[in-house]
């Protein structure tokens, strides 16, 4: 065997001079676990996963899509009916996007549950928050896209709902339709949030996001002695890399499976009138939408605190959870208000997803 | 984390090998499952469940073997005996087919039961009365949160009699003398493969060949095309092949030719029978000859075999 570097040693070698490759590498391979890998860590990697799955058939989906509302519905057809593998793709896209609002929840569940808000991981949750919305902005904005019945009527309930907002909603609103009623403007804004400013935006925070996490190190598991967390710990690579390729393995057969059994069929072509068809947003936010039908949330004050005030306040108790929370105290089965208060929101959103499916039957 | 078996309660025990056991094995059975899709068996369906039974039995036998030796060595600190995957799941698979019909009737029961009485609730006037969505609401939370308690029992029932399986096999284990960090790093390597790069190429050979797979078997077109895009079915034209119909148009010309030299002899034929039929008559009636020519000079002559 010959000492004398190949060709790819020489260039590693030429880039590691300049750029630190190797320091780089170490830093990014050997980050020590404690307490081991684990499954329950995998999210975060499969989260970005599905992201960039959605980045490329997306963008392989904008080879074909015409963002305009002449179009847009004939276009997406073209791809189902006419684009090799289109109808693959588009179904691929639609069932990710599901995906990764499932992952989303697992994620923060998980964090959650692990008292890894906790400090000195304050700001990583907060970025969490920010990247949990920016998702949920994703599913609504693409919503719209195809122009069919389904998606011009819920993106419309959705914007009506939003004008709810006091002092702002008026404006955000207008903003987002692009005019008095939802038309070509709305879609072209929709477009240009969902394929630059909300990718762009989610890119950053995830790089922050991870910064941060990597700053302030795994938080581990909450059981365990100090000598038994150090007997068990891993290093990223190569165990909790393997268990993060499996899981994302799993997630992408997944997501073929749904793709290939319920591939993405189209309603009608929009129209300004809603017909027969009683407009429904997407799964994740049926438990919102069945919550609006209560009597309690009637009228203008009351859609207002079912749809913003509510919400609102949920989500800034989430914010200043680590603010609040200052028991350094990790083991869930030792919190019981948290665990009982996240089973209760679990329970509360699946039963209201549930009661939005069964009203439909009484739509009628 | 040092417990004795006889002081983890039979719960905690089966838990710790069966919530592991299930998950290690579910990224296996995806693939199984996305195969059988593939290969149009739905895994919801009689054949399609057989198959998935089928297949996940040595994957089930693999991971329960794999979660019990962690817990053994880590949990109870013993070391895990001989078959102890094989052991647990013969008892495992003993235990389901006696519990699970079982609890699926107390479950499917206690649904229907909370489902009428909640129903009955819902009959009273003064909830009559409230909106739809509030009537949905309370029904749906009244029956499935009996129905859940249920469930939850019945989980834990059948966790509380596979714990005890557990807890019998550590019968046959010996405590282990060996420190916490020599333990963990038993159960760390019964994970890693003895022949690494024979699992690294079996995996990437597998991957390569389900990528063919699954591109193989997945249609061009959509299988659920809208009813104002179902394109009619449109048999292609047979390709032409060059040499066979050259072949074709030669073999015609030729018979073509046969027939026209065929034709062409029949007429030569006729024309001499007749000519010699002329001149037989010439010699006897020259004047009777005359005369038939003149009085038929309209008749045309008798197509010959072939001519219109």
């Amino acid at each position: 065997m010959s000492g004398q570097p190949t060709a790819l040693e020489k260039i590693l070698a030429f880039v590691d001079e300049r750029v630190g490759l190797k320091h780089l590498q170490a830093k990014m391979l050997n980050e020590p676990v404690p307490g081991g890998s684990r499954w329950a860590y995998v999210f975060g990697s499969v989260l970005l996963f599905i992201f960039i799955m959605q980045a490329v058939t997306g963008i392989l989906l904008m080879f074909y899509y015409v963002p305009s509302a002449d179009h847009a519905y004939a276009s997406t057809q073209y791809i189902i009916h006419e684009v090799d593998y289109g109808w693959f793709l588009l179904s691929y896209h639609f069932w990710g996007s599901s995906a990764m609002v499932v992952m989303v929840f697992a994620h923060m569940s998980q964090v959650f549950l692990w008292g890894a808000y906790k400090k000195p991981r304050e700001m990583i949750w907060l970025v969490g928050l920010a990247l949990f919305g920016i998702v949920m902005g994703f599913g609504f904005t693409g919503y719209l896209l195809p122009w069919d019945q389904r998606a011009y009527w819920a993106t419309t309930v959705g914007v009506e709902i939003m004008d709810k907002t006091p002092i702002v909603g008026d404006f955000m609103a207008r903003f987002l339709k692009g005019g008095p009623t939802p038309g070509q403007m709305t879609l072209s804004r929709f477009f240009v949030i969902h394929v630059m400013i909300l990718p762009a935006t989610l890119m950053g925070l995830a790089g922050l996001h991870i910064f941060l996490f990597r700053k302030a190190g795994p938080a581990g598991p909450f059981r365990g002695s100090v000598e038994e967390l150090k007997a068990k710990t891993d290093y990223f690579f190569p165990r909790q890399i393997w268990k993060d390729m499996v899981a994302m393995g799993a997630v992408f057969f997944t997501i073929c499976s749904l793709a290939f059994i319920e591939p993405v069929v189209l309603l009608e072509e929009a129209t300004p009138d809603p017909g027969e068809y009683h407009p429904e947003p997407e799964w994740y936010f049926l438990f919102l939408f069945q919550l609006l039908r209560l009597k309690i949330f009637s009228g203008e004050f009351g859609q207002f605190l079912g749809a913003i005030a509510i919400p609102g306040a949920f989500m800034a108790l989430l914010a200043a959870l680590p603010f609040i929370d200052r028991s350094p105290e990790r083991n869930i089965f030792k919190r019981p208000v948290a665990l009982v208060g996240w089973i209760l929101v679990m329970a509360g959103i699946l039963m209201f997803t549930v009661s939005a499916i069964i009203n439909r039957e009484f739509l009628d | 984390m040092t417990e004795q078996p006889v002081n983890m309660p039979p719960v905690k025990l089966g838990l710790a090998v069966a919530w592991p056991a299930l998950w290690t094995g579910i990224p296996i059975k995806i693939v199984v499952v996305l195969l059988l899709l593939a290969a149009g068996l739905h895994p919801w369906e009689p054949v399609g469940l057989a198959f998935l039974l089928l297949l996940s039995i040595p994957i089930d036998i693999w991971a329960v073997g794999l979660s019990a030796r962690t817990v053994f060595l880590e949990r109870l600190r013993m070391q895990p005996p001989e078959g102890l995957g094989m052991a647990l799941w013969w008892k495992g698979m003993a235990l389901n087919v006696v519990y699970f019909p079982l609890a699926y009737i107390i479950e499917s029961q206690t649904i229907a039961l909370s489902k009428a009485v909640a129903g009955h609730i819902m009959e009273i006037e003064l909830i009559k009365a409230w909106p739809v969505a509030e009537r949905i609401s309370i029904e749906l939370t009244l029956w499935s949160s009996i129905a859940t308690l249920m469930l939850i029992m019945l989980l834990l029932g059948w966790l509380f009699l596979f714990g005890k399986f557990v807890a019998k096999q550590t019968t046959a284990a010996q405590s282990s003398d060996a420190s916490y960090q020599a333990l963990i790093r038993q159960w760390d390597l019964i994970r890693v493969p003895s022949d690494q790069p024979l699992l690294l190429t079996a995996f990437t050979a597998s991957g390569v060949l389900l990528v063919f797979l699954f591109w193989g078997f997945m249609p061009v077109t959509t299988p659920h095309p809208h009813e104002q895009y179902k394109k009619d079915e449109v048999k292609a034209p047979p390709a032409i092949k060059p040499t066979e119909v050259l072949q074709k148009s030669e073999k015609l010309l030729a018979q073509a030719e046969g027939a026209v030299q065929a034709l062409e002899e029949q007429k030569a034929k006729e024309e001499a029978e007749l000519s010699k039929s002329r001149s037989k008559s010439k010699g006897k009636s020259p004047a009777k000859d005359a005369a038939q020519g003149k009085a038929e000079p309209g008749k045309p002559a008798k197509p010959g075999p072939g001519k219109p």
